[in-house]
């Protein structure tokens, strides 16, 4: 089974597969391209997992060829689950990726990743809501840290598990 | 049809109604839904539109049509429709899902922040900065304190004598004993320099590194920056490779891949073979010239001026425009110690394993060289150019090690000053011709990797015929002048 992460660029999506794999990575240029992809291995619930690091994307209508990069790979790799991870304090502003994402009817789980700096500026973020309201798992964490990391995983469980019983 | 994901659109909208009737004229499989490939047909992307025309051979031509006519409809493109279309349902979502509460603390943070991005301000904070980090820590703190007790405490006093104890009745033969524990010995010399000098003055450098970084300095640092570096052709992006420059240029060259055009790229090398010193020439320098103010003064000047100089004029010569900058500005936040810890860790790690045996390489090959007489041959050679700059002949020898290792030759020059060979005028002289000097054969190897073999050879070659000049103008002119410093 597969994991694709994605997000834009500085959310923390390199700690995040850091964090999910451990060793056993590789990186290698995207066929006729400069961009590199990091691939891992995880083992979560019981499961093994590929899981891969996608380029930074902005949006599903690519601008740069590390977009172009992305979105290739989640069209192409029919990933079980797509981590969206998106910079807390900029929800706003990446939550239409998540909307595109979820659009392309894409196996989504949104991570509010640095959620601790959200928190520090004084915003308070209802994960029930969300999750509601955009039908997707939806986790909060801080990847350089670990916080949340065991929610995350936790969810990639559940939503595996409902996605066999289907 | 849900819109979910896309928009609260209308019944009756135009544009809904095109994405259903393409939606039903799709008849390939494309991985993703049909209503995504739908969306990105209406915004004109290439590849799904190649992609589509070979897909859907019977249907293409309508839904050209379909495309062409939901476009007319709108005065802004389909694209930027769609795109705020959806960031009305994000902010719809975030409206109600995030509440914001009052914090005091943002407030000061705030102002912190734009006191370090505004000139008038920002500049003597870089200064402060730069006292402390630099001066104070890596120079005085990393270069002094630890230096002499690492050098003279535990090398001289105890590892050298016994090293030489050792290798006596083991080897009889003089030259194979010089090969370890000679005056350029693998351990007295190699050994000796990479862990008492360069050690402590590259992780004193990287600690200061980490903790600005961890602060979230630089991105502010970068904006500060910009206007001067829109000067010399480059933009604040630079910032990263630049102050990274003064802890290893090697590394440094090898981070300006992060710049987006090949002419800043070209600039940010140039630059860091030429005026850039590294940490450890940096501590060496700044001990070989500490006590003297005015020296350093001097040194300081001469070296701000050939970086403005030949930025500016490498701005003038290579072709292209300077590309705009902004940059994503992460808030400030205290560093944390652990954060700083493994950053200075893994970098002091890569450093000198990388550094390491480039030492014990360099001692082997000097060991060669003199063996050979090849050694004394080109010392010879560069004995002119160093008179002809108002060197003692000694220099020299700290000028071709330059070649191995900047840092190794800037050490060379530590020995000559503690044997009390040079006088103020010529110290500075030759740190400031030391600076510019050729880059250390590492990073020659990386400018050649980097910038490829013309480029790079070029920019080395540039780079010595520069620092003697410079050091015979500054020689010249402290001489015109009567200075002594």
């Amino acid at each position: 089974m597969k994991i694709a992460i994605v997000g834009s660029p500085n959310v923390g999506k390199s700690v995040m597969f850091n964090r999910l794999t451990g060793s056993y990575v590789t990186v290698s240029n995207y066929p006729g391209t400069t961009v590199e992809v990091s691939r891992g291995r995880a083992k979560i619930g019981g499961w093994e997992f590929e899981v891969f690091d996608t380029p930074g994307m902005y949006s599903l209508l690519p601008i740069t060829e590390e977009e172009r990069v992305a979105r290739s790979l989640l069209f192409q790799e029919k990933p079980d689950v797509v981590i969206h991870i998106i910079d807390a304090k900029n929800i706003e502003r990446m939550l239409p990726l998540t909307l595109q994402l979820i659009e392309a009817k894409l196996p989504v789980i949104l991570v509010l990743n640095i959620i601790d700096e959200a928190e520090k500026i004084g915003m308070r973020i209802s994960l029930e809501y969300l999750s509601r309201e955009l039908k997707v798992p939806v986790a909060a964490t801080v990847s350089t840290t670990g916080r949340g990391i065991d929610i995350l995983r936790g969810r990639i469980e559940e939503y595996v598990r409902a996605g066999i019983r289907q | 049809m849900s819109a979910q994901g896309f928009a609260n659109s209308e019944q009756g909208d135009i544009l809904e109604v095109s994405l259903e009737k393409i939606e039903g004229l799709l008849k390939g499989d494309y991985g993703v839904s049909k209503r995504t490939i739908g969306l990105l047909l209406l915004q004109g992307d290439d590849e799904i539109t190649a992609l589509a025309e070979s897909r859907e051979p019977d249907n293409m031509s309508e839904i050209k049509e379909i495309i062409n006519y939901t476009g007319k409809h709108y005065v802004q493109p389909l694209s930027y429709i769609i795109t705020l279309r959806r960031q009305e349902e994000a902010s719809r979502i975030t409206g109600i899902a995030v509440e914001h509460l009052p914090k005091a603390n943002l407030a000061f943070r705030e102002k912190l922040s734009r006191v370090m991005i505004n000139p008038l301000t920002g500049v003597p904070i870089l200064l402060f900065v730069l006292y402390y980090g630099i001066y104070k820590f890596v120079g005085e703190f990393g270069a002094g304190t630890l230096v002499d007790f690492i050098e003279t405490g535990i090398f001289e006093k105890n590892i050298n004598p016994w090293a030489t104890q050792i290798i006596k009745p083991i080897i009889p033969w003089q030259a194979v004993r010089e090969l370890f524990v000679g005056e350029y010995g693998m351990i007295t010399l190699g050994v000796r320099y990479a862990v008492a000098i360069i050690l402590p003055v590259v992780t004193t450098f990287f600690v200061a590194f980490a903790i600005i970084e961890d602060a979230g300095y630089l991105p502010r640092l970068a904006l500060l920056i910009d206007r001067l570096f829109k000067k010399i052709g480059l933009t604040g992006r630079a910032v990263i490779p630049m102050v990274l420059g003064l802890g290893c240029d090697t590394m440094a060259t090898m981070v300006t891949r992060t710049l987006p055009t090949k002419r800043e790229r070209i600039i940010a090398t140039i630059l860091l073979a030429l005026a850039v010193p590294c940490s450890a020439q940096l501590g060496v320098i700044l001990s070989l010239l500490e006590g003297n103010p005015r020296g350093l003064t001097v040194w300081a000047c001469a070296v701000s001026l050939v970086f403005l100089l030949v930025g500016f004029l490498s701005a003038q010569i290579l072709p292209g425009d300077s590309p705009s900058f902004y940059m994503e500005i992460p808030p400030l936040r205290m560093p944390k110690l652990s954060n700083v810890f493994i950053k200075t860790y893994t970098r002091v790690k890569w450093y000198f394993t990388e550094i390491f045996p480039m030492f014990i390489l360099a001692s082997v090959l000097i060991w060669i060289g003199q063996l050979t007489g090849l050694f004394n041959l080109l010392v010879k050679a560069l004995h002119s150019p160093m008179r002809w700059i108002g060197l003692p002949d000694q220099t020299a020898v700290a000028f071709l090690f330059g070649f191995f290792r900047r840092d190794y030759g800037a050490a060379g020059l530590y020995d000559m000053k503690k044997a009390a060979l040079l006088n103020g005028n010529q110290l500075v002289v030759a740190c400031i011709a030391l600076t510019l000097f050729l880059p250390c054969i590492a990073q020659f190897l990386m400018n050649v990797k980097e910038r490829g073999y013309k480029t790079g050879v070029a920019i080395s070659v540039f780079v010595l015929f520069f620092s003697f000049s410079a050091g015979f103008l500054v020689n010249f002119i402290l001489n015109i002048l009567g200075v002594s410093l």
